[in-house]
């Protein structure tokens, strides 16, 4: 960029907080240099709704589940998961063994719909609106499934200390398996959309890169990072709950194409690789199940008069549909409410990376690139992009931007 | 270095560390039908030894995986724990390590770690503006989450912080907190 | 109910007040082919100056409820807010946190309240069709 005697200015652009796009409120403030993207600020804190605090000083442990699943309405599995490893470390409560298979079910079939979910949404970034109904649609077939075996579409609450609430019944098995071979016959089709169609490919090529040695400094987490090449996931290092029977591999892209970029389109081929894994996972799941009780201790009132007199301290790690997802707990005895609660949902860290991912951009790259990171405001909190440098800021909706995109693609495909 | 059993590692904070080393504990459990195990170290270390602790962790693990930074209020004073973990990529072979300070609450400072790790950014302004612990030298140390919402000063996770309770919203027809 | 004509569109205009997603994703399930609610004409916009009916989300944040109440201001009248969702009709889980400022219509008059965590999409289909009802009462009061 050549500087001449006169100044050359960048533009600051604040995008939102409401705006029709990402359905989440967050703020952006893009500053530009012509159509490139040269820098990004991070702010926070419009979904703050103090849920630790909540949970430190208003609710006993058992109300905490509850809270802890409407942190986020996607991945509304991994927190109340992690929240029952946590306290169970910490009361040291054992959890029989056809609980913990159970567990892993309810995880894997969150990870298949919070995909396709992730996968329609990109879509109707890049302009495919088509391909965003055709993806939705698909996914109505495991919230059938879900609803089937634990009650609910989104919030189930079949977590509990000691186990889980709902039994997975021999009458209820042959739905689950229709419904995966399902999935099995119409994976070829997705994969044939999402990674051989050519305009996906102009537009995801090479956009929204993210280096190897940069992902691990900004300790990024989840499918972001193991489209760079690190093969990081809790399900393989330090399984928990029925993974730890299980052979899990991380997915790196270099199982398709052979090398790593690190750009959307790897993130894509990690996306539909781990569905597959998904269904592979719950068939093995189903077949292993071992016979016995889903929960220590039945009655309400003697589980909170252990909760109340347990002393100690826990740490919860499981990989949710984004990353990397902890809670930690500390409990003393005679306090009825959990003495110190710290959640940390995996788009918190995430976010980190997104002035690398985004520099360089064009605008019209910008809502793929940062809907790649499958970003969950809700589960973190409000982000505000800013760039440098110039003192002039003009107004433009995400709407805009969004326009922008679908329009690229048509140029391309002329 | 060779990778090491979780006492290993302990014995070798302890001679890295000499006198800022105060103790070091392991546990493990044992998870689900074939046994596996589980296993996490706690390292417990002085402040004026915490930044050569984590450097300490970086030639064990060529880039520690930071988690958080979780803070208690204990009273009187404020313990924080930096949890990590290392030797992740391989199979079951992951260990968790967390370094624990205790720090008083008429000084609550604590020097930053985003010079050997950048992406300790948000957690660390998170403890600034939660917790209310100074960190030093942090390179942007914005609020994070609190900014529209709590004026400055308040600290929502300290147990002794009185200037909360006018911020708490009570809806209409029910009773506000303890006065039932 | 009785409703004597069809000859409007409805367009809709989603807000996110911070919710947790929930009651976002049912919204956008109604627009996909399982529930199908675009055959009748109903849409999702990208500006409030064009919206008809709004749907508002989430418990009310401190730092959202301007926001919030600037944009409807910016809608033209006839309009109905429609609140889905626990969170926006009573507080739910929240009521108590330090960092909101109540449920929905504390800040902006409400209209239809859509119950539920998240309410099914068939609950919300049947919100709409109430938010219809009382639109093209609004409208006709309008005329006369």
């Amino acid at each position: 960029m050549a500087v001449n005697n006169t100044e050359k200015t960048t533009y600051t652009i604040p995008v939102g907080p409401i705006h029709p796009a990402l359905k989440e409120p967050i703020q952006l403030d893009l500053e530009i240099d012509g159509e490139q993207v040269v820098d990004v600020d991070i702010h926070l804190g419009q979904v703050h709704r103090s849920i630790e605090w909540l949970g430190m000083n208003r609710n006993n442990p058992v109300q905490s589940i509850y809270l802890a699943e409407r942190i986020c309405g996607i991945c509304n599995v991994c927190h109340p998961f992690c929240l029952v490893l946590a306290v169970e470390q910490a009361a040291d409560i054992v959890v029989p063994e056809r609980a913990e298979y159970i567990r892993v079910i309810a995880a894997e079939m969150e990870r298949i719909h919070s995909h396709i979910l992730w996968a329609g949404v990109a879509a109707h970034e890049i302009g495919f609106d088509t391909v965003f109904y055709l993806t939705w649609r698909v996914r109505e077939e495991i919230m059938d499934m879900i609803e089937y075996v634990f009650g609910n579409r989104i919030t189930k609450a079949i977590y509990q200390f000691g186990g889980v609430r709902r039994d997975i019944t021999e009458e209820q098995i042959p739905r689950l398996k229709q419904g995966l071979d399902y999935y099995k016959s119409i994976f070829e089709q997705l994969r044939r959309i999402f990674l051989e169609d050519e305009t996906v490919k102009m537009r995801c090529r090479n956009v929204g890169i993210l280096p190897y040695e940069d992902a691990m400094k900004l300790v990024t987490v989840g499918p972001t990072v193991r489209a760079s090449g690190v093969p990081k996931d809790v399900r393989q290092d330090q399984a928990y709950s029925a993974y730890a029977d299980l052979d899990i591999k991380a997915i790196t892209p270099d199982v398709v194409t052979g090398t790593v970029v690190g750009d959307v389109y790897d993130r894509i081929i990690v996306r539909l690789l781990e569905v597959a894994q998904s269904i592979e996972i719950i068939e093995d799941c189903i077949k292993n199940m071992p016979e016995g009780p889903i929960l220590t201790e039945p009655k309400m009132p003697r589980l909170l008069k252990l909760l109340t007199d347990a002393e100690g301290e826990g740490v919860g790690r499981v990989e949710a549909p984004r990353g990397e997802d902890i809670h930690y707990v500390r409990m003393e005895a005679g306090v009825s409410t959990l003495s110190t609660w710290k959640v940390r949902a995996p788009t918190y860290i995430n976010l980190v990376a997104v002035p690398t991912i985004l520099k360089g951009m064009q605008i019209a790259d910008v809502p793929i690139a940062f809907a790649s990171i499958d970003p969950c405001m809700s589960c973190t909190n409000r982000a505000i992009i800013t760039d440098k440098a110039t003192g002039k800021k003009s107004v433009v909706d995400y709407e805009t931007m969004h326009r922008l995109s679908v329009q690229k693609t048509k140029e391309l495909q002329r | 270095m060779e990778k090491l059993n979780p006492q290993g590692i302990v014995d070798s904070f302890k001679k890295a560390l000499g006198g800022g080393f105060i103790n070091g504990e392991v546990y493990e459990r044992e998870v689900a039908v074939k046994k596996n195990r589980f296993r996490r170290i706690w390292i417990f270390v002085k402040r004026e030894a915490f930044h050569e602790a984590v450097q300490h962790l970086c030639r064990i693990q060529e880039y520690p995986h930071l988690v958080i930074i979780s803070s208690s209020d204990l009273g009187s004073d404020v313990e924080l724990i930096y949890h990590f973990t290392i030797y992740y990529g391989n199979h079951l072979e992951e260990i968790s390590v967390g370094i624990r300070i205790t720090l008083d609450k008429k000084d609550l400072k604590i020097p930053t770690i985003t010079d050997i790790i950048p992406g300790a950014i948000f957690t660390e302004r998170e403890t600034q503006e939660m917790m209310g612990v100074e960190v030093t030298d942090i390179p942007d140390g914005r609020r994070l989450f609190l900014e529209g919402d709590l004026p400055e000063n308040i600290h929502p996770w300290r147990k002794d912080d009185k200037k909360l309770e006018k911020y708490l919203r009570v809806l209409p027809g029910r009773k506000p907190k303890g006065k039932e | 109910m009785n409703l004597k004509s069809f000859n409007r569109a409805l367009w809709v205009y989603h807000i996110n007040t911070g919710s947790c997603n929930g009651c976002d994703i049912e919204i956008l399930a109604v627009l996909t082919p399982r529930y199908d609610a675009e055959r009748f004409g109903i849409m999702l916009v990208g500006s409030p100056r064009h919206a008809d009916v709004l749907l508002v989300t989430g418990p009310v944040g401190r730092s959202m409820a301007d926001n919030v109440r600037r944009v409807y201001e910016q809608t033209p009248d006839p309009k109905v807010v429609m609140a889905v969702g626990n969170c926006g009709v009573e507080g739910d889980v929240f009521h108590e946190a330090y960092s909101l400022v109540g449920p929905i219509d504390q800040i902006i008059p409400v209209d239809v309240y859509v119950p539920g965590c998240p309410p099914r999409p068939e609950a919300i289909i049947e919100g709409v069709v109430k938010a219809w009802a009382k639109l093209e009462t609004l409208a006709r009061q309008e005329v006369s």
